[in-house]
C-alpha cells in the first residue's frame, strides 16, 4: 500500500472522474461528494508523501517503476523528491479548495467536474514523474482539457472595451471565452511542440535507450547542442510559466475561465510551466542554462514590473489578478536564473506561495462575481460593509501579493531578491523590489475601490459573505498563507535538499572549467 | 534560555495570542466588550513582563538572546528570529507597552458608540499592532526588525482605515501605506546590501566606509518615511482620519518612532557612517523647522498635534545625526509619554465636542479640569518648560548638536522650541480657556474612568521621567550628565517667551484677524505643494507609464500574436480555392507534378 503512494495520489482524480462520470446527471451531491473523496486521497496522500519524505537522505524516494514502452526504454517511473513534495501539497490544497469553490456550478456539471480532476491527475503527475515522455504526456494532459474547460463553462466580455481601439476588440472576439479558449490552447500548444523537439534531441543525443530523467541527467551533451536546445525548452514551458512576451494567453483566459479553472490554471499550472524549465532545461542542459540565464533574468525582471504595471491599468477584476501572475511568475523564473542556492528555494517557494495566494485571490473574485454579476471594479464600492469576510481575505491575499513580512509571499521575494543580489545580478534585484511597491500600489488601490467607502449600491442585493462550502477554500488558502509566512521552514526544509541537488548538477561543471588554463 | 528571554517572549507573545483568539473566534468579536477585555489582558500581562524586564536590567547588563533560524536551516540557514534583550529593548518594550495599554484602555471610552463588531474588529488590530511592535523592539537582527515594521505599517494601514466608509479615511489609509512602503524599499535595499557585504543581518558588522554609507543611507531613507521627515511626512497629517486613540499610540508615541528606534538600534553600524549622519542632522532640523511652521498655521488639533510629532521626531534625528544616540532615544521616550498624554487628552475633548477644530471648543478648562489639566501638562512638557521630563530630553538634544555643522542645526531648533511653545500655546488658550465657541463646547463633560484614568496614569511620566536621566543612561549603558548651564536656559527662556507670545495673541479667544506671519504661512501651506508633487508624478508618470504598458501589451505584444491567427486563417482562405473539385484540375495538377519530378530527376544534380 505504502510503497504505491503516489501512483495512489496520480490515479485518485482520474478514478474519482470515473465514477462521477458513471453518476446520472441529476445526483448533484454524489457528484460533488466523489470529486470531493478523489481531492481528500490526493491531498492526504501528499500530505503523507510530504511528511514521510527523508531529508537527510535526500534525492528521490518512494520510486515506483513500471515499463511503459520497453523498447523505447519508456517507464512509468514515479519518484518524489525535495521539489516535487511541497508542489504535491499544492496541487492537492487547490485541488480540494478548487472542488469546494465549484458546489455551486449549475451547467452541466458533471462533466465539469470529470475535466477538473483529469486535468489535476495531470498534475499531480508532472510533479512525480521521472521519465521525461511521461513527464511530457501528463503535462499534455493537464494542458488541454482548458480548452473545453474554458470554452464551456467561461464568462465573455464582462468589461466592454473603450477607446479608438474597440473595433480591434470586436474583430478578434477580445475577451470572449472561445477567443480566450482558443489563444490559450494554440499558444501552449506551440510551446509544447518546441518542448517535444527538444525532448527528442535530448533523447537520441543520449542514445535513444531511455527517457529517465536521472541518466539523461547525467548526460554530457556536448556545448553547441545545450546552447540550441535549451531556449526551446525555456520557451516551450515557459509560456505556461508566463514569460513575456509570450504570456498573453494568461489574462485573458484566466478571465474568461470559471473560478476553480482560475484557481487550478494560475495555481498549478503555471508552475508546471516553471518547473519543467527548471527541472528539465536547467539541470538536464546546464551549459545552456549557464549560456542563457543573463537573458532569463533579464526577461524575469521585465516580467515583474511590466505585469504589475500592466495590472495597475486594468478595470476588470480578474484581469488585475490575471495580470499580478504574470508579475508573480516573473519572480519565480528571476529566482531560477540567479542559479544560487538561495533564488532557487525561493523560486520553488514562491511557486508554492503564488499558488496558494493566487488560488485564494480567484476563489473570492468568483465568489464576488457570483454575486455581484460583475468584474468592473469602478462599478463596485463599500462591498466591506455586506460581505467582510471576504474583504479580510482579499485584504490577506494583497497583503501577501506585496510581499508583507509574516505571509508566504515575503519569505520567496526575499530569498528570490537575496539571490539576485548574491549572484551579482543587482539589475535583476531592482525590478523586483520595485515591483514589490508597484504591487502594492495596484492591489490596494483596488482592495479600497471594491470594499471600501459607502456602499454598495442597489445594483449589489445579492452581496452576501461566504456560505459552507466556500468558507472552506478560503479558509484553508488563507490559513496555508499566514503558517508558511511565520514558519517556511514547513516546506522549506524540503525545498533545500531539492535545490541544493539539482543546483549541484548545473554548477558541478563550473568547477571542473575554472581550473582549466 | 535565561528569564530575561523568557519575559521578553511573554512579552511578546501575549498579544499576539490575543490577536490570533481575536481574528479566529468570530462569536468573541462579534461581541465587542470581550473583545476589549481579551486585548486589553493581553497588553498587561506584556506590560507586567516589560517592566519587570526593565528592572531585571539595572542590575544585569548582560545581553541575553535566543535565536532560531527562520528561513533555511542548518547551514543554509539565511535569516534567523527570536528575542535580544539589553538596555535598548528593555527601554523600549516599556515605552511601548505602558502607552499601548493607556490607549486601549482610554479606547473603552472612547469608541463606546462604535457597532460591537466594529469595537471588536478595533481591539483586534490594536492587539496585533502592540505584537508586531514589539516584534520590532526585540529583534535580534535588522531583518526581524524589518518583519515588525513591515507588520506595524500594515496596522497603521488597517486602523487609519476604521472608519472605511469615509472616503478621506480610505484615500489616508492607502496613502500611508504607499509612502512608507515606497521608503522600505531602502530598508530592504539595505538589508540585501548589508548581507552581500557582511554574511549577516546583523547591527555589528563593521564594513568598509562606502559600504556603511550605503547601507545607512538606504536605511535612513525608510527612517525618514516611517518617522515621517521631510519630504515623506506628507502621510502623517493625513492619518489622522484614523480614530483619535490610534493617533496616539501609532502616530505619535510609538510606530512613527520606529525610524528613530532603528538608528538607536543600528547605532554600530551608524557609527561608521560619518556622512550619513551628517544628512540626518541636516534633514533633522530641516524638518524640525518646516513642521512647526505648518503646526502654527491649523486649527485642527489633531493636525497640530500631527505637525508637531514630525518636528519633535526631527530632533530626535537630528539628536542621532549629531552622534548623541542616548539624546535621541531620550527624547523618543519623553516624547511618545507627553505626545500619547496629548492625544488622549484632545481625544477626550474631541470626545465631547464632536469637532476636531479649536475654534469649535474654547473654554474646555471649566467643563473639563482634567482634560484641560493633562493636556496642558504635555503641552508644557512639550514646550520644554523646566522640571518637567520634555526639558531634560530637549536639552540633550540640543546639546548634543551644539557646535556641528557651523552651529546652524543648534539655531534652528533653538528657534523651533521658540515656535513649539508659541503654537502649544495658541491650542491651549483657544481650546481650553476664553469662552465655550458654542452649544456644544458649552454643554461639554468629562467622560468615564476608562478615559480619565489614562490621563493620570500618562501625566505621571510626562512630569517626572525627566528626573531618571540617569537610570534611563546606566541601562543603556551610556554616560549621563546634566547641568543647568547656557544651552538649556536659553531654550527653556525662548519657551516660555512663545507660551506668553501665545498670550499675547491668543489669551482672549481666537482672533479674527490672523498676525500677518501667520496668514503668510497659512497661505504657503494652502499651495499643498509637496502633496501636490506627488500628486502630479502619480497621475503623470505612475498612471500614464500603467496605461502605456497596458496598451503595448493589447496591441502590440499581443497584437503579434493575433496577427499570427489572422494571418492564419487569412491564408487559409486564399488557399482555399485550388481545392476546386474538379477533377481535370486535379489531372493538370497531377501531370504538372510529374513532369516536375522528371526534369528534377534528368536536370536535378546542378550541385
Amino acid at each position: 500500500m505504502n510503497s504505491h503512494l503516489l501512483s495512489i495520489i496520480v490515479a485518485a482524480p482520474a478514478i474519482a472522474a470515473l465514477f462521477v462520470m458513471l453518476t446520472p446527471q441529476t445526483a448533484k451531491l454524489a457528484i460533488r461528494v466523489w470529486s470531493l473523496i478523489g481531492a481528500t486521497i490526493s491531498f492526504a496522500g501528499s500530505l503523507v508523501a510530504i511528511r514521510s519524505y527523508d531529508t537527510a537522505l535526500g534525492g528521490l524516494q518512494r520510486v515506483e517503476d513500471y515499463p511503459l514502452v520497453p523498447s523505447m526504454g519508456v517507464h512509468l517511473k514515479l519518484a518524489v523528491d525535495g521539489w516535487g513534495g511541497p508542489l504535491l501539497v499544492l496541487t492537492g490544497v487547490i485541488l480540494f479548495a478548487g472542488v469546494l469553490a465549484s458546489w455551486t456550478v449549475k451547467t452541466r456539471d458533471r462533466e465539469f467536474f470529470v475535466l477538473l480532476l483529469v486535468l489535476t491527475a495531470g498534475v499531480f503527475g508532472v510533479f512525480v514523474s521521472q521519465d521525461l515522455l511521461v513527464f511530457f504526456l501528463f503535462y499534455e494532459i493537464a494542458v488541454l482539457p482548458m480548452y473545453v474547460l474554458i470554452g464551456i463553462w467561461g464568462s465573455s466580455h464582462k468589461v466592454p472595451p473603450k477607446g479608438p481601439f474597440k473595433f480591434v476588440w470586436k474583430l478578434f472576439d477580445i475577451g470572449g471565452k472561445q477567443y480566450a479558449a482558443m489563444k490559450l490552447t494554440l499558444m501552449l500548444l506551440v510551446g509544447s511542440a518546441a518542448i517535444m523537439a527538444a525532448l527528442f534531441v535530448m533523447y537520441l543525443k543520449a542514445g535513444g535507450t531511455t527517457f529517465d530523467l536521472g541518466v539523461l541527467g547525467a548526460t554530457k551533451y556536448d556545448r553547441q547542442t545545450q546552447i540550441v536546445v535549451f531556449p526551446l525548452v525555456w520557451l516551450g514551458f515557459g509560456t505556461l510559466a508566463g514569460v513575456f512576451p509570450f504570456h498573453t494567453w494568461s489574462p485573458d483566459g484566466h478571465a474568461s475561465a470559471p473560478t476553480a479553472v482560475s484557481m487550478l490554471h494560475a495555481g498549478v499550472l503555471m508552475k508546471l510551466g516553471a518547473f519543467g524549465v527548471m527541472r528539465i532545461g536547467m539541470v538536464i542542459l546546464p551549459e545552456g542554462a549557464r549560456f542563457w540565464v543573463p537573458v532569463v533574468g533579464a526577461v524575469a525582471a521585465i516580467n515583474v514590473l511590466y505585469g504589475a504595471f500592466a495590472a495597475m491599468s486594468q478595470t476588470d477584476l480578474k484581469y488585475i489578478i490575471a495580470y499580478s501572475s504574470v508579475s508573480h511568475m516573473g519572480i519565480v523564473m528571476l529566482g531560477a536564473a540567479t542559479l544560487t542556492p538561495a533564488g532557487w528555494n525561493g523560486a520553488v517557494f514562491q511557486m508554492v506561495a503564488h499558488g496558494i495566494m493566487t488560488g485564494l485571490f480567484f476563489a473570492l473574485v468568483g465568489l464576488v462575481y457570483e454575486r455581484a454579476h460583475t468584474r468592473a471594479i469602478l462599478k463596485m464600492g463599500g462591498f466591506a460593509n455586506v460581505m467582510p469576510a471576504v474583504a479580510a481575505f482579499f485584504t490577506l491575499g494583497c497583503l501577501s501579493s506585496l510581499g508583507l513580512p509574516g505571509t508566504a509571499g515575503f519569505v520567496s521575494e526575499f530569498m528570490v531578491f537575496l539571490g539576485a543580489w548574491k549572484s551579482g545580478h543587482y539589475l535583476w534585484a531592482i525590478p523586483g523590489v520595485l515591483g514589490a511597491f508597484v504591487t502594492a500600489i495596484y492591489v490596494l488601490r483596488a482592495t479600497r475601490t471594491i470594499f471600501w467607502g459607502e456602499g454598495p449600491s442597489h445594483d449589489f442585493h445579492e452581496l452576501s459573505d461566504p456560505k459552507k462550502t466556500e468558507w472552506g477554500a478560503l479558509v484553508i488558502l488563507g490559513a496555508g498563507l499566514v503558517i508558511l509566512g511565520f514558519w517556511p521552514r514547513l516546506i522549506l526544509d524540503y525545498i533545500e535538499p531539492g535545490s541544493v541537488e539539482h543546483l549541484g548538477k548545473v554548477l558541478a561543471p563550473v568547477a571542473t572549467l575554472a581550473r582549466l588554463p | 534560555m535565561t528569564p530575561p528571554v523568557l519575559y521578553a517572549l511573554v512579552a511578546l507573545w501575549t498579544p499576539a495570542i490575543a490577536a490570533l483568539l481575536l481574528a479566529i473566534l468570530y462569536p468573541l468579536r462579534k461581541k465587542g466588550q470581550p473583545a476589549a477585555v481579551v486585548a486589553i489582558l493581553g497588553s498587561l500581562v506584556s506590560l507586567g513582563a516589560a517592566i519587570t524586564l526593565f528592572t531585571d536590567r539595572l542590575h544585569d547588563d548582560a545581553t541575553h538572546r535566543l535565536v532560531v533560524p527562520w528561513i533555511g536551516s542548518g547551514a543554509s540557514t539565511i535569516a534567523e528570529v527570536g528575542v535580544h534583550v539589553d538596555g535598548v529593548s528593555a527601554s523600549m518594550l516599556v515605552v511601548v507597552t505602558l502607552v499601548a495599554t493607556c490607549v486601549q484602555v482610554f479606547s473603552i471610552g472612547y469608541m463606546h458608540d462604535e457597532p460591537p463588531e466594529a469595537y471588536g474588529r478595533y481591539f483586534t488590530y490594536h492587539a496585533l499592532f502592540l505584537f508586531s511592535m514589539n516584534l520590532l523592539v526585540v529583534a535580534p537582527n535588522i531583518l526581524q526588525l524589518f518583519a515588525g515594521w513591515e507588520l506595524v505599517g500594515v496596522t497603521s494601514y488597517l486602523l487609519i482605515g476604521f472608519y472605511f466608509k469615509k472616503p478621506s479615511a480610505a484615500r489616508a489609509a492607502v496613502k500611508a501605506f504607499w509612502v512608507t512602503k515606497f521608503a522600505d524599499m531602502g530598508l530592504l535595499f539595505g538589508l540585501l546590501v548589508l548581507f552581500a557585504a557582511s554574511g549577516t543581518f546583523g547591527w555589528e558588522p563593521t564594513l568598509s566606509p562606502p559600504v556603511a554609507t550605503a547601507v545607512t543611507l538606504l536605511f535612513f531613507l525608510a527612517v525618514v518615511g516611517k518617522s515621517a521627515q521631510f519630504p515623506l511626512h506628507v502621510w502623517l497629517p493625513d492619518a489622522m482620519e484614523g480614530p483619535t486613540p490610534v493617533s496616539a499610540l501609532l502616530h505619535a508615541a510609538t510606530m512613527v518612532a520606529a525610524g528613530v528606534f532603528l538608528v538607536v538600534r543600528a547605532n554600530p553600524l551608524f557609527e561608521q557612517a560619518p556622512i550619513t549622519r551628517s544628512i540626518m542632522l541636516g534633514l533633522g532640523a530641516a524638518t524640525a523647522l518646516f513642521a512647526a511652521l505648518l503646526a502654527l498655521v491649523q486649527t485642527d488639533i489633531k493636525k497640530t498635534l500631527a505637525y508637531s510629532t514630525c518636528s519633535q521626531l526631527g530632533y530626535m534625528v537630528a539628536a542621532l545625526g549629531a552622534g548623541s544616540m542616548l539624546g535621541g532615544f531620550f527624547h523618543l521616550t519623553t516624547h511618545a509619554f507627553f505626545k500619547a498624554l496629548l492625544f488622549l487628552a484632545a481625544g477626550s475633548a474631541i470626545h465631547a465636542v464632536h469637532s476636531n477644530e479649536i475654534t469649535d471648543m474654547g473654554g474646555l478648562a471649566k467643563r473639563m479640569p482634567l482634560t484641560a489639566t493633562a493636556f496642558s501638562v504635555g503641552a508644557l512638557a512639550l514646550a520644554g518648560v523646566p522640571g518637567l521630563s520634555g526639558f531634560f530630553s530637549k536639552d540633550l538634544v540640543l546639546e548634543s548638536v551644539e557646535g556641528k555643522l557651523g552651529n546652524v542645526p543648534y539655531a534652528v531648533l533653538m528657534l523651533t522650541a521658540f515656535l513649539t511653545a508659541f503654537y502649544m500655546g495658541k491650542v491651549v488658550f483657544v481650546a481650553f480657556f476664553g469662552k465655550p465657541s458654542g452649544e456644544k463646547a458649552a454643554h461639554a463633560h468629562e467622560s468615564g474612568p476608562s478615559m480619565s484614568g489614562p490621563l493620570v496614569v500618562l501625566m505621571v511620566p510626562t512630569v517626572v521621567a525627566g528626573y531618571f536621566g540617569a537610570t534611563f543612561a546606566k541601562v543603556q549603558g551610556e554616560p549621563y550628565h546634566f547641568a543647568f548651564g547656557a544651552g538649556p536656559a536659553t531654550a527653556s527662556a525662548l519657551g516660555l517667551a512663545g507660551i506668553g507670545l501665545a498670550y499675547a495673541v491668543y489669551g482672549r479667544g481666537p482672533r479674527a484677524a490672523v498676525p500677518a506671519p501667520i496668514a503668510m504661512i497659512d497661505r504657503v501651506a494652502k499651495t499643498r505643494a509637496v502633496n501636490r508633487v506627488y500628486e502630479w508624478g502619480f497621475r503623470n508618470v505612475t498612471l500614464v507609464l500603467a496605461d502605456g504598458l497596458a496598451f503595448i501589451d493589447r496591441y502590440v505584444v499581443d497584437g503579434l500574436i493575433n496577427l499570427l491567427g489572422w494571418g492564419a486563417i487569412e491564408g487559409g482562405r486564399k488557399l482555399r480555392p485550388i481545392q476546386t473539385g474538379l477533377a481535370p484540375d486535379y489531372v493538370l495538377a497531377v501531370v504538372l507534378g510529374v513532369v516536375g519530378l522528371a526534369v528534377w530527376a534528368v536536370f536535378g544534380s546542378w550541385r
